[in-house]
């Protein structure tokens, strides 16, 4: 090749053609080009390559992470629902509130904001310094803040510090419906009452939207569905809460001037069944959720159960009328007071001689009803005790219902038959025992008990227990028993008819029963002539020197009764002298327990 | 042939400008939605605040308090009140 070339240079120094460069004349290899032919080829072809894996083989992956760089999805949050009482009147309900967190390291290190921070947080500032521990990713500083703290710390602008809304429950009726409408915890999940029993319906669910998201963080498109919040289900309860609140002041006041440990109330609607009130102390305030103890958190009225003492009488006594074995007239001689059975010894905290079988109930006789329970079979008095409710769950959707303890029949002695009659060797919960009480004031139908409110307007029907005669005769004994003569004349209304029967139990402990320290009951239905409501009070260790359920139990009832009948709209039934309140005159005769 | 031609392109380019500008306004007014949502949701919340805030103030203890210590009235009792008979049906727990 050399000679050729330095031949050709030689021959164009002076003049240069270009039309015919010898470079192009030279002849090239054709293994040359086919090869860079075959290189571009085959380059195309791992590009197509590449276009199918990402367009047809890995598509979705592909089209997944490239979805996640600019769409996000958007939480909607469902609100909680509220809970009502009948008439609307809510008793907890959620708002927003402010909830202050922050990225601890990017929080700005300025030690005079911190300080200002700590300050308007109020915690030291060593606790803020442990709290922004910069190996921390996120820290809450103040979840469900007040809207004023949230204001100051917004008017600092601190880098790294955010806020958010929140969802707080609210408890406008504080302590009175505490037990009742029970409480959440931070994550509004229901811990306690209504809340816990009805969390499902009162959650909703929370929806979600897929959404384009700019450099900015802004929204600036919808992609995919929307899902929407569903939002919870307000609850309706059958509680009053005018009624609550009145229920729940005088059980307090009772449990105060007795020295008592603890107090319970319970208003029942005989026509509907429904629960007005459900009132315990101690209670506790539900939106506070801070030093709670067992002591507070309890629902007494529904969770303990005590033995019911001289309430029990009036039902064995119905169950003797309705046998057919006594006429409200029949005498029973109750002298010498005292009584022997199987070698153990029941007395009367007074004897009474010769008494009617009215007048054992009015009186409060133990060993007249005694005489009478002796008289029946076991089984009769279990499948009575059973019909009313008692040793049964009450049908109430509510958490932490007792049973309550009713033994077999066939493991009954004699003497524990002579016992039960008058309330010791079973127990049962307050709600059990207002309930039982609806038997009297539903002419012989025992019905059934509900939290929700009913909008049925027509009373609920139960089951038939006694007759109507035996229900009458029994609502008449125990007019008489909350009357002059009685053991529980305060519990008298002033313009309403009402009848009851006071209970006071010896408090057992360990194996045997406690010297000085007894329970207080009242049971009674007002207005006796037309009944409307059943009302249990009970005061536990009452021990301010006075005891008997009639004297301690008996004053809640009565104002209990005045306040929910006017409350209701139920016109007195009764002549009322302009200002004269009887009760505070008659003397209390003592009852047996 | 080549008038035909730069009519298309010219049709081309106003429909891609018009897209173009189509495009931004549907943003613009979605991110307008979008902030008059939040501040529907923002307003609803406020609602619900002021709502329990009143039921705060109505409760029965605080209205207790107030009418005994404010105004002065006491607790009703059948002595000082007269019942009225109301035939009207829907008077609700009025009974004769």
């Amino acid at each position: 090749m050399k000679p050729r070339q330095s031949a050709a240079r030689s021959l164009n120094t002076r003049s240069v053609s270009y039309s015919t460069s010898p470079l192009l004349a030279s002849k090239t290899p054709p293994w040359r080009s086919r090869f860079l032919v075959a290189l571009v080829g085959l380059a195309f072809a791992g590009l197509l390559a590449r276009a199918a894996y990402i367009q047809v083989i890995g598509e979705e992956f592909f089209q997944r992470q490239g979805e996640a760089r600019y769409a996000h999805t958007v939480e909607l949050p469902a609100s909680r629902g509220r809970i009502n009482d009948r008439s609307g009147q809510v008793l907890a309900s959620s708002v927003a509130v402010p909830s202050i967190w922050a990225f601890p390291k990017e929080v700005d290190t300025d030690p005079a904001k911190r300080r200002e921070l700590a300050k308007i947080l109020g915690i030291s500032q060593q606790q803020l310094e442990k709290q922004l521990d910069p190996a921390t990713r996120f820290v809450f500083l103040r979840r469900q803040a007040d809207d004023d703290t949230a204001a100051r710390i917004k008017a600092l602008n601190l880098k790294g510090v955010f806020q958010d809304r929140e969802y707080k429950r609210q408890y406008p009726e504080g302590e009175a419906a505490a037990h009742v409408v029970g409480f959440t915890n931070l994550e509004e999940k229901g811990q306690e009452g209504i809340e816990l029993a009805f969390q499902k319906d009162l959650q909703g669910r929370d929806g979600s939207r897929a959404v384009v998201r700019d450099r900015l963080g802004r929204v600036v498109e919808d992609m995919g569905e929307r899902v929407p919040p569903a939002n919870g289900r307000d609850i309706d309860l059958s509680i009053d809460a005018k009624v609550q609140f009145f229920a729940y002041q005088r059980v307090r006041d009772a449990v105060a001037e007795h020295k008592a440990k603890a107090g319970s109330v319970v208003v029942l609607d005989v026509q509907t069944g429904e629960v007005l009130a459900l009132a315990n102390f101690p209670s506790y305030n539900p939106g506070e959720r801070k030093n709670l103890s067992g002591e507070q958190l309890r629902n007494r009225a529904l969770t303990d159960v005590f033995e019911p003492g001289s309430t029990m009488k009036p039902l064995v006594m119905a169950l003797a009328l309705e046998t057919g074995r006594v006429t409200p007239q029949t005498p029973i001689d109750t002298a010498p007071g005292r009584m022997t059975v199987t070698g153990s010894v029941i007395t009367d905290a007074h004897p009474h001689g010769v008494l009617t079988a009215a007048e054992v109930i009015q009186k409060s006789s133990n060993v007249g009803i005694t005489k009478l329970a002796l008289q029946m079979q076991a089984r009769e008095m279990h499948e009575m005790f059973t019909a009313i409710g008692l040793g049964q769950r009450p049908q109430i959707n509510f958490p932490g219902t007792v049973t309550g303890k009713l033994r077999p029949y066939k493991s009954w002695r004699p003497i524990e038959q002579a016992t039960m009659s008058y309330g010791y060797g079973l127990s049962a919960s307050l709600l059990q025992l207002a309930r039982a009480y609806t038997v009297f004031a539903r002419d012989g139908e025992v019905i059934p008990i509900s939290m929700m409110h009913q909008t049925a307007k027509e009373p609920v029907h139960g089951i038939r227990v006694f007759s109507e005669k035996t229900a009458a005769q029994v609502r008449e004994m125990l007019q008489m028993a909350a009357g002059p003569g009685g053991t529980a004349p305060q519990a008298m209304v002033s313009g309403y008819s009402v009848g009851g029967k006071s209970g006071t139990a010896h408090k057992q402990e360990g194996k045997s029963y406690a010297g000085h320290k007894y329970r207080s009951w009242f049971v009674g239905i007002a207005p006796i002539s037309k009944p409307r409501i059943v009302v249990a009070v009970m005061v536990d260790e009452p021990s301010n020197g006075v005891y008997y359920g009639g004297a301690v139990a008996g004053p809640v009832f009565s104002q209990v009764v005045a306040q929910s009948l006017r409350l209701l709209g139920v016109p007195p039934d009764l002549e009322v002298k302009p200002q004269i309140v009887a009760s505070g005159k008659l003397q209390a005769v003592e009852e047996s327990f | 042939m080549s008038r035909i031609n730069f009519l298309l392109l010219l049709a081309v380019l106003l429909s891609g400008l018009y897209m173009v500008r189509n495009a931004y306004e549907a943003r613009r007014l979605f991110t307008e939605l979008d902030r008059a949502q939040t501040e529907a949701r923002r307003l609803d919340a406020d609602y619900q605040r002021l709502q329990a805030e009143r039921h705060a103030q109505a409760t029965n203890l605080r209205v207790e308090q107030v009418a005994r210590e404010r105004l002065r009235m006491r607790a009703i009792t059948p002595a000082i009140t007269q019942p009225v008979d109301v035939a009207a049906p829907h008077a609700a727990g009025a009974q004769p």
